[in-house]
């Protein structure tokens, strides 16, 4: 568990990913430009000690995944998102199956979402019901931009998206991450707008609208939207690692996050591997707005609002208990795995001791 | 300064400084500020202008927009008779260059494109819009006037001069002066963005393009704040992505196609 200045933070990363994007798996020159996409976004924003080669960033598998969250005891628990792109990726960027490995292996430590793809029609949904039955869904992914044959990207306010969200409302899956962020090269920007999350989240009253990288570059349009939509929530990947070389303006970022959208509604995310929260998590909680920021948002980064933000609120989210975890995971296969028993002892033993 | 027809006048200083007009639309940032102008030659009436933006994978409509904003300006001086321009190392640079420079449009130059590019300059115009109003009313506010006040200005009440615009105030009968800068920035986008010939005569707007209620004007504002946040958030992207790109053990990856 993390410490921040003798307290504990229990670090929920809200979005994880295992990817594959080896040239074996890249079937489509869109795979190869957008693994490079990625690479320079990591590059761009990862303290220079701390940033892979293209190599290791293609594909780095389970092991290396399970030392950089657990190894030094950054997070507690992740939420896995999966993104297919499978018209680039022979096997998929990142599939719910994929991300499945280390869900199941470790089913007390991760979340694992699914997603689905309305042009996929009612085979889809059938894969959206599959997806259920085998992992007890409790959110999925959704990725607008993601090209499928002739098409370059779908809309949630469809009607076609609105009888997925219906079976989503149906099945339980309370949590919908679209992402809406960053144009990755080669997909197209007005794919990733966040307009049409408005009258999905007015629609589907039951559901929480987790917008991915709180609409970067559509900061403006995401943040109105959800001061008048309460089921709509911010996911910090993307945000968060600029709190690593342009911290003034993470500050005001943040500032402009909690005044329209409040501490509740935030939520923590690394991204993996995009960024590594073995560093990152370390970043963010060391984050603080300046004087000019608080006077003009009237809002405060301290501890309590931290700790919302880095597992609090998705844990609500997810009905995770966040003290029964912290008892559950005193001898769990991870916690002996990595030597983790101190972090989880109810009260630690004084230092003299 | 002399200039002629024959264009053998024009200096660098002057076709930087005429650059300087040509945004980053979705920065709302000057290129020249932004850096990416790389090289200006010029041969005679001739003005060849090299950019490079901060990712391979910029925004194709964006590069259009700036290319053909800066072979504007540029063929706007007097004294040049052909601008051209070099959009270096971006995926679509070939497409981008000879379809600015043979004067194609956008559809032409990307057939496969959704749409033209106007509507996207409309969007990003507004955006621009909106975040020079926060500098507008801002520099309002702290010259003393309140927000039933500033929501009530209109075009003719505000009068530009060297450094100083004068805002009229109460039908005439009382002025305040405040630095021009940011009320001719507005006045521009307000002018692009069709705001100074339309049914209202108030100035300033919410982001819909509505007169503003005193009521509302504190959320206006907050409004305002936050387009301006969001520009220069991105602006920090651009400019990590841009970093990132130029560090010089970097290989030059985003260019690599196998």
């Amino acid at each position: 568990m993390y410490r921040y200045e003798g307290e504990d933070v229990f670090v929920i990363d809200s979005h994880l990913h295992m990817w594959d994007a080896t040239e074996e798996n890249i079937i489509h020159e869109g795979g190869e430009q957008f693994i490079q996409c990625f690479y320079d976004y990591h590059t761009a924003f990862t303290p220079e000690e701390e940033q892979w080669s293209l190599e290791e960033y293609r594909k780095y598998g389970a092991d290396r995944m399970m030392q950089d969250l657990f190894g030094s005891a950054a997070v507690d628990m992740g939420i896995f998102q999966p993104t297919y792109l499978t018209d680039f990726y022979d096997e998929g960027f990142n599939t719910a199956e994929q991300n499945a490995e280390l869900a199941e292996a470790y089913p007390e430590r991760f979340v694992l979402n699914g997603t689905f793809d309305p042009r996929d029609g009612e085979e889809g949904l059938q894969y959206l019901e599959e997806l259920n039955d085998k992992y007890d869904l409790q959110g999925v992914k959704l990725y607008t931009a993601e090209w499928r044959g002739e098409s370059k990207g779908w809309r949630l306010d469809s009607e076609e998206s609105f009888r997925f969200l219906e079976k989503c409302a149906e099945l339980g899956i309370r949590n919908i991450h679209p992402h809406k962020g960053p144009t990755i090269r080669p997909l197209n920007r007005d794919a990733f707008d966040v307009a049409d999350v408005d009258d999905a989240a007015t629609s589907f009253p039951e559901l929480n609208f987790v917008v991915e990288h709180v609409g970067l570059p559509r900061l403006d349009d995401f943040c109105w939207i959800a001061a008048q939509e309460p089921n709509v929530y911010g996911g910090l990947a993307v945000a968060a690692p600029m709190a690593v070389h342009r911290p003034r303006k993470f500050g005001e970022i943040m500032g402009e996050l909690l005044f329209w959208l409040g501490e509740d509604r935030l939520l923590f995310g690394s991204d993996y591997a995009l960024w590594n929260p073995d560093w990152l998590v370390d970043v963010v909680m060391n984050a603080e707005l300046t004087d000019e920021q608080r006077d003009e948002y009237g809002v405060e980064l301290d501890l309590e609002t931290k700790k919302k933000i880095m597992g609090e609120n998705a844990a609500e989210l997810y009905d995770i208990d966040i003290e029964e975890k912290k008892r559950e995971f005193q001898s769990d296969a991870v916690t002996e795995e990595f030597g983790l028993g101190d972090h989880y002892e109810s009260s630690p033993a004084p230092a003299d001791d | 300064m002399s200039t002629n027809s024959h264009g053998d006048g024009v200096t660098e200083a002057q076709v930087r400084e005429r650059l300087d007009r040509v945004t980053d639309p979705e920065l709302d940032t000057s290129i020249v500020e932004l850096e990416y102008v790389d090289e200006v030659r010029i041969d005679g009436g001739t003005v060849e202008v090299a950019f490079t933006l901060p990712t391979a994978w910029c925004s194709p409509a964006f590069a259009w927009m700036m290319a053909t904003d800066a072979r504007d300006e540029v063929e706007a001086l007097s004294g040049v008779t052909r601008a051209t321009v070099e959009l270096r190392e971006h995926m679509h640079d070939a497409e981008i260059n000879r379809g600015v420079n043979e004067r194609r449009s956008f559809g032409e130059a990307f057939p496969d494109a959704d749409g033209d590019v106007e509507p996207v300059r409309a969007e990003l115009d507004e955006k621009a819009r909106i975040a020079r109003q926060h500098d507008a009313t801002g520099a309002l506010l702290d010259a003393g006037l309140d927000g039933a006040q500033i929501a009530s200005v209109t075009r003719d009440d505000v009068v530009i001069g060297a450094d100083r615009a004068r805002v009229w105030l109460r039908g005439g009968s009382l002025a305040v002066a405040v630095d021009a800068d940011p009320l001719e920035r507005y006045l521009d986008k307000a002018r692009a963005t069709g705001l100074l010939d339309d049914d209202h005569p108030e100035l300033f707007r919410t982001p819909e393009g509505e007169p503003i209620t005193p009521a509302a004007f504190e959320t206006v504002r907050h409004r305002t704040r936050l387009a301006g946040v969001n520009m220069s958030g991105q602006g920090s992207v651009c400019d990590a992505l841009h970093e990132s790109r130029r560090a010089e053990d970097r290989p030059p990856l985003s260019m690599r196609s196998d």
